[in-house]
């Protein structure tokens, strides 16, 4: 009671939140009031949004991570201080610095869930404006922002949702570990995360910004300040992968369960390692690029200004050879957990499980050298567009594995048509869509007319869209009520299943089409001949919208009323369904020792994994 | 604390493989700098760069790496006060370093300040890399903070460890700017 | 006794329900999963739909005329280009989506007692080096054609009978004509002589734009600080009055004004080219 401050602060629900933002905002606005006083004894006009700016936000940043808990439960230790080691209970876990990463899984699902449905709006804002040929609803200024708005949160819900969520809730259960490897560096992560929204919201004060999510130099470099707080935004979801991919590589290396070996990994831990081993390194580029940016435009640098000599080619390099990779870490995930589920819902192995690690594995390292493919009208040299036509087709070979694994899998088995499957089935439909047309994009001489076009927009949603947010749902339904500990209701699930499969194909299918007849992208007037079929798409978009209701409320409900869910409602094999519903405080009760195969279904003398009577000294370490 | 697995693990190993895994990491991020300089300036140097200086902040770092290396020997053998003076004197070194390129930069300010090409990648990689030393110094004097209170012991001293191959590292780096920038 | 399993023997479930597992060491696994993966009946049955959906699919693609006017015949080439690719998709596309709609059906799970299907099998190998070859086949001839062949139809010939320079600024093309010493600024309309093979060399004056010509399946970015070059030669006479894809459009997003940074083209024959640029600004050297 002697420090009643401290105490209701870490005790009450949203103190440390309320504390986080203190912290932040005071740290904020000590350091912008330094810097313009700098500014002011330097002689330059105080006020200016880009250094000022630029430079708080560093403090308000560490500010919010510090308070939140990083002081209290972590960089105490490092000064030899006594660390507060309370962990809160219930609901309450999940507006604190907690550890578990059962609860930051959760925090990342619902926190980009959360944006999925707010940049979704957006989205149905930009299609009303397409209902007509016309400007109808928007100003340019603010049809680019809307559009702009929505590509780069999406972006980042792809990148975040399923491998922050699903990796960190599954990941750990699934190799039978107690958690990850550094605990504390994953919330760090979380609450990392977590201030990107804020960023993005806080464009609106700031003008906006209207390059789109590719933010190509030099346009990035003279639109309106908002620009900063994107760029800002971009280095701070980057770091928070670094650290989560990290985490993830050696979560996996070093705390499998007994007899876990590599040949026995689930898919989808393959595929959230293999993907970390992308983000790990490649992310930097992206924040090299969004650095190179802001130096531009804020300390006068030339890095894309061609009038100095710059080259924004410079910038197109850099961002594609994160963003492609990217891509695929926006993609694969979901692929995987589409594999995951079709193996346990087909009541088989796996089929050639070897080989589609091996496409998983080949996809990753050939992700590093295809970048140009995006820069095909940009003026590459002969040999340039040579090389990366050769590299982007080659891909089509370990992608192809990824298919012949589902199909070998489902080929008579016994096939469980219950909502996860559905959506994981709808995932290889798609993808399907997606990879063929990536041929037609990979090719330079049809890409010349289809670049920057409609058909571009219409083949990345159907692979970001079709595999990473189909097995986002995939997962959700499938993980349900492990992480809850309760059922939803199968109808209502179906019902958003067939809704939100045919509404999507009749939103993104017609937009092949367009592409290929003059429509190109990030525009909001087009010729009026278009008009018709973006009417159609626009409605199948406002379909598409409205089937997410139905999730919603059949998740909410399911959440707070939903019948109880046993311990392994799908007979599934893996870890997470050996345990109880949801699952204890680091997992399981007793110690797992992997004995089989995960997807070894057929041969009912054998489990996944046994627990207790373990041979190893657990907690010796 | 609990362990984080079901199976005995070694926490040093852990620690380390992450940290080696951030190094990677950031050499990455210093490749897209060099790059950049190579793809917008080639091999082009101004007359202006004082490369008598740039030897000079090199040794200096070299020898802070020396010290640095030191230390934690002294640690490992539990050598407090051999610990806490090699520490010191690695910081010290560390910031003689930067006064160095601080030096470094009044020149450049005048010879090449940006948009001036070169002066645009010599600010950015000098200025990255100063970051990164700014980061180690910070981190060193946690170290010799908490070495002085008694926190490392002979087995015990990972977070000697740790800053000290950042530290190794930050120095690699210079040794690879170094000549991007002064030598080529 | 997993492991073994997992490698050496396959494990039957009877649809009775009652489980045998059978131990087969040597090459007799593979023997029995091939006999387990390739049944008959049902493969014979996928195969027939398949081959079916595919030549309906194909003939399709063949006809489908979805593409818009081309203007010359290297569009007609890209429209070539990405029928043929259409073609080979489509045999992709069946097979997949044959085997997944038949399996959904086939093979769903009717009772919930009817849980384990009566065969199981974790791998097969001429199954799957077969599908690698397919697709490594594909890929290559793909890759050869319309790839490699695509691009050297695009790079080949490099002459011109003109040249027009574009210079795209936020927010207008503004065209000269060197050879001719006459520029137009901030155009609306722009003529050019049909059946000419023409170089644009294209830059820009602020950010990146990109210069498309939808009829002529032809696109090549306007970069600040650099030239590059794209060589079309025009067709028949027509405008865009007849057809909205006979503009140049600014493909690359730059700002506000980007959806109406296009230019309506007209393709006239040579004595009314010349009339208009008789009509057009002269270039006077020195005042750039
Ligand atoms: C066989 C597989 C694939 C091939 C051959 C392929 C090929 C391509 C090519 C060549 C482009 C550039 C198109 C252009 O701008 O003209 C492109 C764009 C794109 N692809 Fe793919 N792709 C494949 C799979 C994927 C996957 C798996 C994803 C994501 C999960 C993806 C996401 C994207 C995105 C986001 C863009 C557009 C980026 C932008 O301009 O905003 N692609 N793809
Ligand atoms: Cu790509
Ligand atoms: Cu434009």
């Amino acid at each position: 009671m002697q420090l009643a401050p401290t105490a209701f602060l870490r005790d009450w629900a949203f103190g440390p939140l309320a504390f986080g933002m203190l912290v932040g905002l005071v740290m904020f606005f000590a350091a912008a009031g330094l810097i313009m006083g700098v500014r002011a004894w330097a002689g330059t006009e105080p006020v200016a949004f880009g250094p000022v700016v630029l430079g708080a936000y560093w403090f308000g940043l560490a500010g919010w991570l510090l308070g939140i808990g990083v002081w209290s439960k972590w960089a105490k230790e490092w000064l030899g201080l006594p660390v507060d080691r309370t962990m809160k209970t219930g609901w309450q876990r999940y507006f604190d610095f907690t550890t578990d990463h059962k609860v930051i899984g959760v925090q990342y699902l619902v926190t980009f869930l959360s944006m999925f449905l707010l940049a979704g709006v957006l989205a149905m804002l930009m299609r009303i404006e397409h209902m007509s040929g016309d400007q109808v609803l928007f100003s340019p200024a603010q049809y680019n922002y809307v559009m702009s708005l929505h590509g780069i949160t999406m972006v980042f819900v792809a990148v975040a949702a399923v491998i922050g969520g699903f990796g960190n809730y599954a990941v750990p259960i699934l190799i039978g570990a107690k958690d990850m490897a550094y605990p504390r560096l994953n919330a760090l992560s979380f609450w990392l995360a977590a201030a990107v929204p804020v960023l993005l919201a806080a464009t609106f004060f700031a003008g906006g910004f209207d390059a789109g999510w590719t933010a190509y130099a030099p346009l990035s470099t003279e639109n309106s300040d908002g620009q900063v707080l994107f760029n800002l935004a971009f280095i701070t979801l980057g770091l928070s992968s670094i650290a989560g991919s990290i985490n993830f590589i050696v979560t996996v290396i070093k705390l499998r369960a007994h007899g876990m070996g590599f040949d026995r990994l689930p898919i989808f831990v393959w595929a959230v390692f293999a993907m970390s081993l992308l983000g790990f390194f490649f992310t930097q580029y992206i924040a090299a690029a969004m650095l190179m940016t802001l130096l531009d435009r804020v300390f006068g640098m030339a890095f894309f200004d061609f009038t100095e000599g710059g080259d924004p080619l410079l910038y197109q390099h850099i961002f594609w050879f994160y963003s492609h990779p990217a891509v695929y870490i926006m993609g694969v995930p979901g692929l995987a957990l589409a594999l995951e589920v079709i193996s346990h819902f087909s009541r088989k192995p796996l089929f050639a499980y070897r080989w589609v690690v091996g496409g998983i594995l080949g996809i990753t390292a050939l992700s590093a050298i295809v970048w140009a493919h995006h820069m095909f009208t940009a003026g590459l040299s002969t040999a340039e567009l040579f090389f990366f036509i050769t590299t982007t087709e080659v891909i089509s070979i370990p992608t192809g594995l990824i298919f012949l694994g589902a199909l070998g899998t489902i080929w008579r088995g016994r096939l469980w048509l219950r909502t996860p499957m559905l959506f994981a089935l709808a995932v290889v439909f798609n993808f399907l869509i997606g990879g063929l047309t990536g041929i037609f994009l990979a090719d330079v001489f049809t890409d010349i007319h289809l670049q920057d076009t409609f058909f571009v927009v219409a083949h990345f949603h159907y692979t970001i869209v079709g595999a990473g947010i189909f097995g986002l749902f995939a997962g959700i339904y499938y993980w349900f009520p492990k992480i809850t500990g309760r059922t939803y209701s199968e109808h209502l699930a179906q019902l958003h299943f067939w809704w939100t499969f045919l509404s999507f194909n009749l939103t993104f299918l017609p937009m092949f089409w367009l592409g290929l007849n003059g429509m190109n992208r990030r525009i909001a007037v087009y010729p009026e001949e278009l008009e018709f079929l973006n009417l159609l798409v626009s409605l199948g978009g406002f379909s598409l919208g409205a089937s997410f209701l139905v999730f919603l409320y059949n998740i909410l409900k399911s959440w707070i009323r939903g019948p109880v869910a046993e311990a392994d409602p799908w007979r599934a094999r893996t870890l997470e369904w050996q345990t109880s519903s949801p699952p204890p405080v680091e997992n399981f009760t007793e110690a797992p020792r992997v004995v089989s195969g995960p997807y070894d279904y057929g041969s009912p003398s054998t489990a996944h994994a046994v627990f207790g009577a373990s041979t190893n000294p657990d907690g010796a370490g | 604390m609990s362990t984080s697995t079901y199976t005995a693990h070694d926490s040093h190993a852990i620690n380390s493989m992450g940290l080696w895994l951030f190094i990677v990491s950031e050499t990455a991020l210093f490749s897209a700098f060099i790059f950049a300089r190579y793809y917008l300036t080639g091999t082009d140097q101004p007359s202006e760069l004082n490369i008598g200086l740039g030897y000079a902040i090199t040794a200096v770092l070299l020898s802070s790496s020396l010290l640095a290396y030191g230390a934690e020997r002294r640690i490992a053998k539990g050598d407090r006060r051999g610990f806490l003076w090699l520490t010191l004197g690695t910081i010290v070194l560390g910031a003689l370093f930067l006064v160095g390129v601080g030096l470094e930069w009044r020149e450049a300010a005048h010879a090449f300040a940006p948009p001036d090409l070169f002066g645009v990648v010599f600010f950015s990689l000098t200025g990255l890399h100063a970051t990164h030393m700014v980061t180690g110094l910070i981190a060193l004097c946690f170290v010799w903070l908490v070495g002085w209170r008694g926190g490392f012991g002979a087995t015990d001293h990972w977070g000697v460890t740790g800053v000290v191959r950042y530290w190794h590292f930050v120095d690699a780096v210079w040794l690879t700017v170094f000549p991007t920038l002064y030598l080529v | 006794m997993a492991e073994i399993c997992h490698k050496t023997s396959s494990i039957l479930t009877t649809s009775s329900g009652t489980t045998t597992v059978i131990d087969l060491t040597g090459s007799e696994p593979q023997a029995h999963e091939r006999k387990t993966l390739l049944n008959g009946r049902n493969v014979v049955t996928v195969f027939v739909i398949w081959l079916g959906l595919t030549v309906l699919g194909v003939f399709g693609a063949y006809h489908a005329d979805i593409y818009p006017i081309a203007g010359n015949h290297l569009a007609s080439q890209v429209d070539d280009a990405f029928r043929l690719l259409m073609m080979l998709a489509v045999p992709v596309f069946t097979f997949v989506v044959t085997i997944l709609v038949y399996s959904m059906v086939r093979f769903r799970r009717k009772t919930d007692a009817d849980d384990t299907p009566p065969h199981t099998f974790h791998s097969h190998g001429g199954v799957i080096w077969g599908w690698l070859v397919v697709t490594s086949g594909l890929t290559i001839a793909v890759l050869i054609h319309p790839g490699f062949t695509g691009l050297r139809e695009l790079t080949a010939d490099r002459h011109q009978d003109m040249v027009v320079e574009a210079l795209a600024a936020q927010w207008s093309w503004n065209f000269t004509f060197p050879e001719h010493g006459v520029k137009l600024d901030k155009a609306n309309d722009l003529m050019l002589p049909q059946g000419t093979r023409i170089r644009f060399d294209v830059t820009s004056r602020d950010v990146v734009h990109s210069l498309w010509l939808p009829m002529y399946r032809m696109k090549i970015d306007a970069v600040p600080g650099r030239t590059n070059h794209i060589y079309l030669t025009t067709g028949e006479p027509i405008s865009f009055s007849e057809d909205p894809n006979v503009r140049v459009q600014c493909a690359e997003l730059c700002g506000t004004g980007h959806p109406r940074m296009q230019v309506r083209v007209s393709i006239v024959d040579q004595q009314e080219f010349d009339i208009w640029l008789g009509g057009l600004e002269p270039v006077i050297v020195g005042n750039e």
